[in-house]
């Protein structure tokens, strides 16, 4: 645990010193996050929760999952991973520490983008402020494992953000991010996109906003994420390029 | 008391292998050196000992633990010099070294493995900005942060000025001294003569001799080299000559004997050896040597 810790801090400062990061992965998810639904609602357009959270499942999305896989596999490609092995950090430390980093940046930012939607007047809070702070710590660390599962496709780190890329698009999709598009589409379609954990988050998110009670298919379809994220690390996780 | 031991060891990718039944021992305070042209094996045998890889078959020992079963308890006790990884460029030196410290336990401090590895004037240098020998040495002061018992150096001075190789070898000699077991690889003939009392020759994965540096050296050939004799028929020497252009070329398994001899041989014929040269063998030359005959 303090060797996680210890590698999250570490990871914290080089996320932080990442211009190419702060860009792309703050500024956008921040200015769509918050941007988006303030605009619908100076438009006069109802902006109704449901917007805000399909923008939660695409930025859970990029900043976790997309950014998991982006520096998981620099940190491979790079053979810093290959480094950090050679000291007496346990190869779950490191990747528990890497997680933990993306996922508590991916906590930061949606909560900055939930809370100033409600201080700016476009969204009242969620009636569960505690289980809603929960839920989004379960959507950043799933979402950010299943990056960590991803790097096992991605043949090189140049190619992380685009692989990711359409992942975020079907989440957009899936959760009604990019309007209500899905609702054009079969049902089994949504149904099926349901089961990406950022979406299935989104979904339980929504409950803490109303006050619902109906958690059960969201813990399943995010601890079907966890399983076959720990599956696939453990199974083919690569700590090095192939040569 | 041993520190490494190695038996049997293969590796194969595919269907090729590139480690073959490889074994050797290296006690505490030896320099092991694995010597060897390059796709020779080093590399693969040297992070199998590190617990990077699992062996195919055979057994590794690093102070009696199993590398990769124990390979937490392993690292904690050794300092590797990878042939190949990567660093933070935007961090300095110095923040490479302190980041670090966090991940060994009971860690040096930073700048005294940059002293050790003569990167201190350095500190605050950015990564990005240091030549290849001094990535080098940040290498190795990253390698000896947590004082390791055992040490892997693989190719270690690659890349680095006669300055910089003769101060690796003064830290490498020291740390030896203090009863580090360390294990090198490098296809540098000098490198090993300079540090190596033991050594082993690597080619096509396996081990085509092992023994003391200096015994390794005079079975390989050595050459005494001088201008040819003007009115002098080669074959009326002591010891047999080969003319190569303008040159007469003695060669013998300890060529400064040979050269004494010749010298002797000259005296009394009231001739002198002009253009003198005395070479042992060269890492070619002992491929070639040992290659044949593996
Ligand atoms: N991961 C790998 N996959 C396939 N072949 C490899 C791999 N690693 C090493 N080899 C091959 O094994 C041989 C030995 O490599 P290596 O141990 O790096 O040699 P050295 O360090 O002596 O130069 C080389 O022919 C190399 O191409
Ligand atoms: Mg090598």
């Amino acid at each position: 645990m303090r060797e996680t810790l210890t590698v999250a801090r570490f990871a914290g400062r080089l996320y932080w010193r990442d211009r190419v990061v702060l860009t792309v992965g703050l500024a956008l998810p921040l200015g769509l996050g918050i941007g988006l639904p303030v605009m619908m609602h100076r438009l006069g357009a109802t902006a109704d929760t449901r917007t805000h959270l399909g923008v939660l499942a695409m930025v859970f999305t990029i900043i976790a999952f997309q950014q998991a896989a982006i520096t998981l596999t620099a940190r491979r490609d790079q053979l810093v991973a290959k480094r950090m092995r050679a000291t007496g950090l346990g190869d779950g430390s490191i990747l528990a520490g890497e997680i933990a980093n993306i996922a508590l940046q991916a906590v930061v930012q949606v909560m900055i983008i939930s809370v100033a939607l409600w201080v700016m007047g476009v969204l009242p809070p969620p009636a569960q402020p505690v289980l809603f702070a929960a839920w989004v710590v379960v959507g950043a660390i799933v979402l950010a494992a299943l990056g960590a599962a991803f790097t096992v496709v991605v043949p090189r780190a140049e190619l992380a953000p685009v692989l990711a890329m359409p992942f975020f698009m079907l989440a957009g999709l899936g959760s009604g991010g990019f309007g209500p598009l899905i609702e054009l589409l079969p049902g089994w379609v949504a149904q099926v996109l349901g089961w990406w954990p950022g979406i299935a988050v989104a979904d339980a998110l929504g409950e803490t906003y109303t006050g619902g009670t109906d958690y059960l298919p969201a813990i399943l379809r995010v601890g079907a994420g966890v399983i076959l994220a720990a599956l696939v690390i453990h199974r083919a996780f690569r700590w090095e390029p192939r040569r | 008391m041993t520190a490494i031991t190695v038996r049997d060891l293969s590796r194969s990718y595919g269907g090729f292998e590139a480690v073959r039944r490889v074994s050797f021992e290296v006690a505490r305070g030896e320099i092991f050196a694995l010597l060897g042209r390059n796709g020779a094996g080093k590399t693969t045998t040297l992070e199998l000992l590190a617990g990077f890889q699992r062996p195919d078959a055979g057994q590794v020992r690093v102070l009696g633990l199993d590398p990769v079963k124990d390979r937490r308890a392993v690292r904690r006790s050794t300092g590797i010099m990878l042939q190949e990884a990567g660093f933070f460029p935007d961090l300095t030196v110095n923040q490479t070294a302190e980041s670090w410290r966090a991940f060994v336990p009971s860690a040096r401090p930073a700048f005294e493995a940059l002293e050790l590895a003569g990167l201190l004037q350095k500190a605050a240098v950015k990564v990005r900005q240091l030549s290849g020998g001094e990535k080098r040495r940040l290498d190795l002061a990253l390698a000896l942060l947590g004082r390791p018992k055992v040490l892997f150096l693989d190719e270690p001075t690659t890349g680095m000025d006669p300055e910089g190789r003769r101060a690796t070898w003064e830290v490498v000699r020291s740390l030896a001294d203090e009863g580090t077991a360390i294990l090198l690889t490098t296809h540098y003939l000098d490198e090993a003569q300079q540090l190596a009392r033991s050594v082993a020759i690597m080619d096509k994965g396996e081990i085509v001799t092992t023994g003391g540096m200096a015994e390794i050296l005079a079975a390989g050939t050595g050459r005494v080299i001088f201008e040819a004799l003007p009115g002098i028929d080669p074959s009326s020497l002591p010891l047999p000559v080969r003319v190569e252009g303008g040159r007469w070329v003695c060669s013998a398994d300890d060529p400064d004997l040979a050269a004494q001899t010749l010298l002797g041989w000259a005296a009394a014929q009231g001739v002198r050896l002009r253009g003198l040269e005395v070479r042992t063998a060269s890492l070619e030359e002992l491929f070639l040597e040992v290659g044949t005959d593996a």
